[in-house]
């Protein structure tokens, strides 16, 4: 009976000893459906200096501007003919106006053309101003023969008018810093860019980025990210203040800037979005004590503001995180930077 | 007996000098403020207190109030008053603002009627060039009222030669200023009669 019960207590130990020698059984992987499973980071520890080290450098130029204006020119010409010479006077007069008024004006017939009575003609136009053009110049002759000269004399007034296109181009120098500043705390490098000044009788090739990054203006960057000036518009108005005898006196600085990233090896525009920022003076009786809004503070806080705007759309494509600093902000942004090996570059 | 007379008229003078000395000043003394009210049929305090109650209890149940994750900031409106007689709508609505305020839930924003003293306040720190830059309570930040709470008090009064009948019915809405939906409404009934 002891040796039944011994040979029993050893068949167990041995069983036991089986199965805790045992290997696990295989686990199978689950595998994830129409869902890319994100990279784990290859670093979850970061320190700031860490993702300073591996990031990559953004280049900024500032925002690009076109400002459209039109001079209307007024060209009087008196031709004085006599027997052996011909001698000529002009008088150029011109104007520069907006291009919206010019517009609103004779030129398309518009609503404002009695402001702008004069019919203008392109000069710059060589078929506006040819002989027999559907606008010719206006002449108008004046026949002078002086009664008491022996020689004849023949006087003659040309009159002409017109409009020339006056398109300046340049970079505004003070709106890019706030992004500049944005990028920088969310891990970027930030270079500056070689700015672009504009050349005589620049025309739109101006904002031709791929010329620009194919001309290697950008250097090594992966992207850049360059703004143009839609519209830069200010108020000032005045309302009451319900349930008080004060008024406030709101002066607004309002900039609208388009935004497109471009991938520099395939040139193709990665995002696009519009930001806009705006700066506001809020003075309680301003009017009736004629205050004076610092326009620099105006400009200050609409780039501040602009910079906020920029933020939110570059988090919303994901070249940025809403909470710089976070650790999901520096784990996506390492593999971005792992990943993508990019370089953004931001011209404005 | 002569000496007894006397002693018995000064003691009435001297009674009377206190009997009237008495009568001549003020009689003072402090009652429940919460005590109920029924001098007559008008709205008196007790009516406010029952409208204020009522009205903060059922606010903090509405689902905009007790639903909502952070305070909301509320502002008060007016509270029209509809009946003939003369009634404070503002000692209600201050009234339920102070209970509302007391339970936490609820923020509230200067209303209309306080405006004058907050941008008088923001002029001064703001534009007299006299205060510490940094320490400026600064113009365009004040903050928006999610809500603002409106409503409106009427009565319907009936007399005979013995009998007053009075119904008031106040009404108290929460309204959302951005979208400008009612979220939320409640009414308090009072009938008071008074008979001769």
């Amino acid at each position: 009976m002891k040796k039944i019960l011994f040979a029993c207590t050893s068949l167990s130990l041995v069983f036991l000893a089986g199965c805790a020698t045992k290997p696990p059984a295989p686990v199978v992987e689950s595998a994830i459906v129409g869902q890319a499973p994100a990279d784990p980071p290859k670093n979850p520890v970061m320190s700031a200096e860490a993702l300073k080290a591996d990031s990559k450098s953004i280049a900024v130029t500032d925002i690009y501007f076109k400002k459209e204006g039109k001079n209307l020119t007024f060209i009087e010409e008196t031709r004085t003919t006599t027997d052996n010479s011909i001698s000529s006077v002009i008088t150029p007069k011109t104007i520069e106006i907006d291009a919206d008024k010019a517009n609103a004006s004779a030129i398309t017939g518009g609503a404002n053309s009695s402001a702008f009575p004069v019919k203008f003609t392109n000069l710059a136009d060589p078929k506006a101003t040819s002989p027999g053009a559907a606008i010719p110049p206006v002449p108008a002759v004046n026949v002078a023969t002086p009664s008491n000269s022996s020689s004849s004399a023949n006087t003659q007034s040309m009159k002409k008018s017109g409009y020339q296109s006056n398109n300046e181009y340049g970079e505004l120098r003070y709106l890019a810093n706030p992004i500049r500043g944005l990028l920088i705390k969310s891990g970027y490098k930030v270079v500056q860019a070689k700015s672009t000044p504009a050349m005589p009788n620049q025309g739109d090739e101006y904002f031709d980025i791929v010329k620009r990054i194919k001309a290697g203006d950008f250097g090594d960057a992966d992207y850049v990210l360059y703004g143009v000036l839609a519209e830069i518009s200010s108020t000032d108005n005045v309302a009451d203040i319900p349930g008080t005898k004060s008024t406030s006196q709101q002066v607004t600085l309002e900039v609208t800037v388009d935004f497109n990233i471009v991938d520099t090896k395939t040139t193709q525009i990665i995002a696009s979005f519009v930001a806009s920022g705006e700066g506001k003076d809020v003075q309680i009786d301003g009017r009736d004590t004629g205050h004076k809004p610092s326009t620099a503070k105006l400009m200050k806080l609409a780039s501040l503001d602009l910079a906020e705007d920029v933020r939110k759309n570059l988090a919303d494509q994901n070249f940025i995180t809403n909470n710089p600093g976070s650790a999901g902000q520096v784990r996506n942004l390492k593999r971005r930077l792992d990943d993508d090996a990019s370089t953004l570059k931001v011209y404005k | 007996m002569i000496m007894n007379t006397k002693t018995i008229r000064l003691s009435a003078i001297a009674l009377s000098v206190a009997a009237l000395a008495a009568c001549s000043g003020p009689q003072v003394r402090y009652g429940d403020a919460k005590a109920v009210e029924t001098v007559n049929a008008n709205y008196g305090s007790t009516d406010l207190q029952m409208i204020a109650e009522a009205m903060t209890r059922s606010l903090l149940q509405s689902k905009a109030i007790s639903g909502s994750k952070d305070a909301p900031i509320v502002t008060l409106a007016d509270v029209k008053n509809k009946t003939s007689e003369y009634i404070d709508t503002r000692v209600i609505t201050d009234k339920i603002r102070t209970q509302l305020m007391k339970s936490g839930q609820v923020r509230f924003a200067v209303s209309v009627s306080e405006m004058q003293n907050q941008t008088d306040e923001l002029k001064r720190q703001n534009q007299s060039g006299l205060y510490k830059n940094s320490t400026i309570a600064k113009t365009g930040n004040m903050q928006g009222a999610q809500y603002r709470i409106e409503g409106s008090i009427a009565s319907i009064v009936k007399n005979t030669k013995d009998v007053k009948d009075v119904y008031y019915v106040f009404n108290l809405n929460l309204i959302n200023n951005e979208s400008g939906l009612l979220e939320w409404a409640d009414e308090k009934e009072i009938r008071k009669t008074a008979t001769r």
